[in-house]
């Protein structure tokens, strides 16, 4: 049985007894008109960081999803969240499918098992319906990717310590998963680098990017100009370790290392998509000062490589610090990212380096429980030293503006 | 005469006493939030099933009130009024049971038939602490900011029961011997309290 046909299981017991169970269903809904850049998009296989570009901008469905939850028994949960994208091509696919079994304990410590399709939970941005952020519409450069290629297709394990069972102001969990699946990650670090976005990937998808000059040379001709970050290549296990840390829910401090500890040397010809050995570390931390105002941050730092002698092998680094402050029906954030790729490998037909940083502004307004409105202005500028390579600028400087109104039930 | 202090009598004995009771901590501070209730030595009627119906509902992810007395055979309805599910349990040894609670579900209310001190929890957030308190009495109330609270009962003898969350034991209780004459009344409590953590929440911390 493949982690395909798992997740389409999962999938189907999801669906089926979200109907005949009772079922605890949610949705949303939310269009924007954008303003984009002129740089093409790096979902229409540009070099632009941003979702949209401006053969594609006007007013469109930025979200569409279905997040539902479905109790089969006491303990077990089965979870799904269906996401509908029109961009790049019209897709509807599942985003997460999992079931959870989390029994009911006199014990002090709590514990819960995820078994399926489901993201780590590393950030702190995206505390959403269907992982989406409730302060800036563009997520960091960070969940940007993670949103992109990283899924774990498994089983995940969590043992918490409450502080309420223990009258103590600190409470703590300890997370530790394995997996199967999620080998291309980091392709896009390499060829295209940090980007700036809410496209969540589905789990049957894939993801172009820019015609990269190097793929035309013998030793990456297998590699395809597109990624299928969920797929099984090397048929090894993958994990990661996590813990959080909340002082009362003030302060809430998040550390992961993950890897998927993929065989760089192991190649999917069919689908040309190589297992990359992807590994990193994440922090990130969320201080309330007032009821009001918040502080977002996070850090990842890993590193990615593939082919049997590491032919490309990178380092990655990404931050972002990100406020927000509530005043009535509003939310204001504004978040500040700063990424980058290092390339370590001799390739020089292959250069991967790129950085670049970013500010998003964001507003909300609550109009009531189902509708919000927001406007978000953001601009970046990068480099990527394999542009030139395809005849670009290695630097370039774009802005966003982007009015949304959300509709949830 | 003899018909006069008959009539007297029965008046006394039917006469009522709006009885302020100030709760006082080992500290010798006014104490708030404490749990006080009456038990006659000499029960004046038979116990009753009380008709009211009590609430315990769950509101931006915290219990709603945070403690709820309860007369004995009391039902109690537990109204969810977030748009997120919750899962109430209680291992208390006076009552144990699970609820699963969607908004637009409303669950049969659940009886307390046994008195004692009931903790309840949220398996999906585990933040969440309420407390039941069954009571076999009529007269009974939580003291306010001034560790004060008034009951309505009756002239004579009783026993003077107080719960408070930071007992060491949770599921004890302390008693005293009272007689209700006058109005006012002052108890102190036996033990020390333990301060209780409290973890406010908001939106988004489920996550």
């Amino acid at each position: 049985m493949t982690i395909k046909h798992i997740l389409n299981t999962v999938s189907i017991i999801a669906v089926v007894t979200t109907f005949n169970v009772s079922a605890h269903v949610k949705g949303l809904l939310q269009v924007s008109a954008i303003n984009a850049d002129s740089q093409t998009s790096w979902q229409e296989r540009g070099v632009g960081l941003y979702r949209f570009d401006s053969d594609t901008e006007g007013v469109l469905l930025s979200q569409g999803l279905l997040d539902f939850r479905t109790d089969l028994t006491s303990a077990w949960s089965a979870h799904g969240v269906i996401n509908a994208y029109q961009d790049p091509e019209p897709t509807v696919g599942f985003t997460q499918a999992y079931l959870q079994y989390k029994p009911l304990t006199q014990n002090k410590y709590k514990w819960h098992v995820r078994v399926g399709g489901f993201y780590p939970l590393l950030s702190l941005e995206n505390p959403d319906m269907g992982w989406l952020s409730p302060y800036n519409y563009t997520n960091s450069a960070i969940n940007s990717w993670v949103g992109e290629e990283l899924r774990t297709l498994g089983i995940e394990a969590t043992i918490k310590r409450p502080g309420r069972s223990f009258n103590s102001a600190h409470s703590f969990s300890f997370v530790g998963a394995t997996f199967k699946g999620n080998d291309p990650a980091g392709t896009l670090l390499a060829w295209r680098g940090f980007a700036l976005h809410d496209r969540q990937t589905t789990f049957n998808e894939g993801i172009a990017f820019a015609p990269v000059a190097s793929l035309n040379t013998p030793q990456l001709q297998f590699q395809a100009n597109q990624v299928l970050p969920f797929e099984e290549v090397d048929g090894r296990y993958g994990y990661y370790i996590g813990m959080h840390w909340d002082y009362l829910k003030q302060s809430q401090f998040r550390f992961y290392y993950y890897d998927n500890n993929g065989d760089p040397a192991a190649i999917n010809y069919s689908t040309g998509q190589y297992a990359w050995d992807t590994r990193f570390s994440s922090a990130a931390w969320l201080y309330k000062f007032t009821r009001k105002t918040r502080l977002i941050t996070q850090m990842m730092s890993g590193s990615t490589a593939m082919g049997a002698k590491r032919g490309v092998d990178n380092r990655f680094y990404s931050h972002f610090i990100l406020l927000s402050h509530k005043l009535a029906l509003h939310r204001l954030s504004i978040r500040y990212d700063y990424f980058e790729v290092t390339d370590k490998d001799d390739w020089a037909f292959d250069p991967n380096a790129s950085h670049g940083e970013g500010i998003t502004a964001t507003w909300r307004y609550q109009l009531n429980q189902q509708w919000q409105l927001g406007a978000e202005a953001s601009a970046l500028r990068s480099q990527a030293d394999n542009r030139p390579l395809m005849g670009l600028s290695p630097r370039i400087s774009q802005q966003q503006i982007a009015l949304n109104a959300q509709w949830r039930f | 005469m003899k018909l006069l202090s008959a009539i007297l009598l029965t008046l006394l004995a039917f006469s009522s006493q709006a009885a302020t009771i100030t709760v006082y901590n080992q500290g010798q501070k006014v104490q708030p939030n404490v749990v006080v209730w009456l038990q006659a030595k000499t029960p004046i009627s038979v116990p009753r099933k009380p008709e009211e119906m009590f609430t315990m509902g769950q509101k931006d992810r915290q219990f709603t009130p945070h403690i709820l007395v309860v007369e004995q055979n009391g039902q109690v309805d537990f109204p969810n009024a977030d748009s997120i599910m919750h899962h109430v349990y209680s291992f208390s040894k006076s009552k144990s049971f699970e609820l699963k609670l969607y908004r637009e579900q409303p669950q049969a209310p659940i009886t307390f038939e046994q008195t004692g001190v009931v903790e309840l929890g949220c398996n999906i957030h585990d933040w969440m602490l309420g407390y039941i308190v069954v009571v076999d009495s009529p007269y009974y109330g939580i003291t306010d900011e001034q560790g004060q609270v008034t009951l309505d009962v009756p002239v004579g003898e009783y026993t003077l029961n107080s719960w408070h969350e930071g007992f060491a034991d949770i599921s004890s209780i302390e008693s005293k011997a009272v007689s209700i004459v006058s109005e006012a009344l002052r108890y102190q409590l036996k033990q020390p309290l333990i301060p209780r953590v409290a973890i406010g929440v908001d939106e988004f911390d489920d996550y």
